[in-house]
């Protein structure tokens, strides 16, 4: 372990039920990265990520955060030390408004003081969401809905925010949007992990970046050096 | 129709109004379902335990039933509590069937202990008030129908107040709407659990006492009211409030109606039947999504 690493998972094994799905997985997260985990898809990405942020537990091997163990912790507490999760196909509250997903993403004790700077922390970020405050998350686009997401995982004051999946769906051009977003949170000092299955872009954008398959880690490194390896290039990009 | 109009006022009002009383067991039983997506089969029985505590403090102490919620709803959100963390909860972690089947062994314990404790008889909250009425024009209504309504007026006020503004409320919502990623926002689903039960029991005792004031009760009356509660979620949409609302009305309104046209036959048979046309044209109920 790194002396600067944030988050830091080691050697865990995941299984559902019986079933094994992650197989000695290590990573780390330094404070002011972005990090991507990357590959195709049913890899076992989300799965990890739902592992460190405490929705599921591994069989074996420590999860710390923060200088602190978190490998058993519910995930409704590991949230307030720090650690925001963005989940997988976005997930906004469908039948509340944008100000009440917001609000809720602050429901965190420690989030909850600072919750009036943090809302107009989001709202600079992303004014859209302020002008449809009043709205049912339901009604938004499916790039809204991510803003929307985004934020909601800002307000809990996060140090790490873990997002999978951001890309799907949306235009390339939006995407590239996010990722300048992205770029400006980092640079407020909070990590970022993503999870793509846009190998490509993500590798280009990230930091550093692991590639999984099937629910191992098979590469990892700086992101731009990952772009020249063969493996990579033969795997994802086809050149 | 030789029937005129005014003929039909009465049962027309009188429907409307106790169907409050529909919309205030409904509501318990859609903001349990709404969380834990397990139906409190048991629901029904909280309701009458409602009717009988202020039963004991009417008949022992002489406390108006209305009065007695002041120690009723409390009493009730406890009990709701400690049979969440203790008996549902703990079955709920191994799968919501278990959950189910802990719920109806709940009904029979309340319906057994309700006949040991209070015989199989009929009883019914007296007050000095139980038969005062009002005239408007052609219409009679009875003072304890019209507070069905206004009861459910205010608990439904209340209860969105609350679900909308507070933030345990928005707790409740968000994990009825996603519970995983309510988890994910720091909410510990297990407290959501016992606060929506113990809020759901609290409106039981509050059912239970209009219940006792309006019709007459014995230790089994809960399995019709769970029925009818049911129905009134499915009429007006599952986790909509105003649904809740305007499908206890239609729910009250179809049954005296029912029962007016044709005799006490009518009156479950024609709500249910209009549950079933309703399903058929919108399936997710009048105000469902």
């Amino acid at each position: 372990m790194s002396e600067a690493a944030l988050l830091w998972v080691n050697n865990i094994d995941v299984f559902y039920e019986n079933l094994q799905v992650l197989w000695d997985v290590s990573l780390e997260v330094r404070s002011g990265e972005m990090v991507a985990i990357a590959g195709a898809n049913g890899a076992g990405k989300s799965t990890l990520l739902k592992t460190i942020s405490g929705l599921m537990h591994p069989a074996r091997g420590i999860i710390n955060f923060n200088g602190q163990e978190i490998t058993r912790l519910p995930a409704y507490e590991i949230v307030s030390l720090g650690i925001s999760h963005a989940p997988e196909g976005r997930k906004p509250f469908p039948e509340m408004t944008v100000l009440q997903n917001l609000m809720i993403g602050s429901y965190n004790q420690k989030a909850r003081s600072c919750r009036k700077e943090n809302l107009e922390k989001v709202y600079e970020i992303f004014p859209l969401l302020k002008k449809r405050k009043n709205q049912l998350a339901k009604t938004l686009s499916g790039g809204e809905q991510q803003m929307l997401v985004i934020g909601r995982g800002l307000m809990s004051n996060p140090r790490i925010l873990i997002i999978d999946e951001m890309s799907l769906g949306l235009s390339p051009i939006f995407v590239r949007e996010l990722f300048l977003v992205l770029h400006n949170i980092k640079t407020q000092g909070i990590s970022i992990l993503l999870v793509e299955q846009n190998v490509w872009q993500t590798l280009h954008e990230a930091d550093r970046a692991y590639i999984m398959e099937t629910g191992r880690i098979v590469l990892s490194g700086n992101a731009r050096d990952l772009c020249e390896e063969e493996e990579v290039r033969n795997a994802y990009f086809g050149t | 129709m030789g029937e005129s109009l005014e003929a039909l006022a009465t049962p027309i009002t009188m429907g409307i109004l106790y169907g409050g009383l529909y919309v205030v067991i409904a509501l318990g039983l859609s903001l349990v379902f709404g969380v834990m997506k397990v139906i409190n089969v048991a629901h029904g029985d909280f309701v009458i335990l409602g009717s009988y505590f202020a039963y004991v403090v009417l008949t022992s102490r002489g406390v108006d039933p209305i009065l007695s919620l002041g120690v009723g709803i409390p009493l009730f959100f406890i009990l709701g509590v400690l049979v969440q963390r203790l008996l549902l909860y703990r079955a709920f972690k191994m799968s919501t069937d278990a959950a189910l089947i802990i719920a109806f062994g709940i009904s029979l314990i309340i319906q057994n202990a309700a006949q040991l404790a209070w015989t199989p008889m009929s009883k019914s909250l007296q007050t000095s008030y139980s038969f005062e009425s009002y005239q408007v024009g052609q219409v009679y209504i009875p003072l304890v129908y019209l507070l069905d309504f206004i009861v459910a007026v205010i608990v439904v006020v209340v209860v969105h107040q609350f679900l909308q503004r507070s933030y345990l409320g928005q707790a409740i919502t968000a994990a009825s709407q996603d519970r995983q990623t309510a988890e994910l926002m720091g909410i510990n689903p297990a407290t959501v659990y016992q606060h929506a039960f113990g809020i759901a029991i609290a409106l039981a005792a509050v059912a239970g006492v209009f219940l006792g004031l309006t019709f007459p009760f014995n230790p089994i009356s809960g399995v019709p009211f769970l029925i009818i509660a049911f129905g009134v979620i499915i009429l007006g949409g599952l986790g909509s409030m105003a649904g809740t609302f305007i499908g206890g009305m239609i729910f009250g309104l179809s049954q005296s109606l029912g029962g007016h046209f044709w005799g006490p036959t009518g009156q479950l048979l024609v709500p249910f039947v209009m549950v079933l046309v309703i399903l058929t044209i919108r399936p997710q109920g009048l105000f469902g999504r």
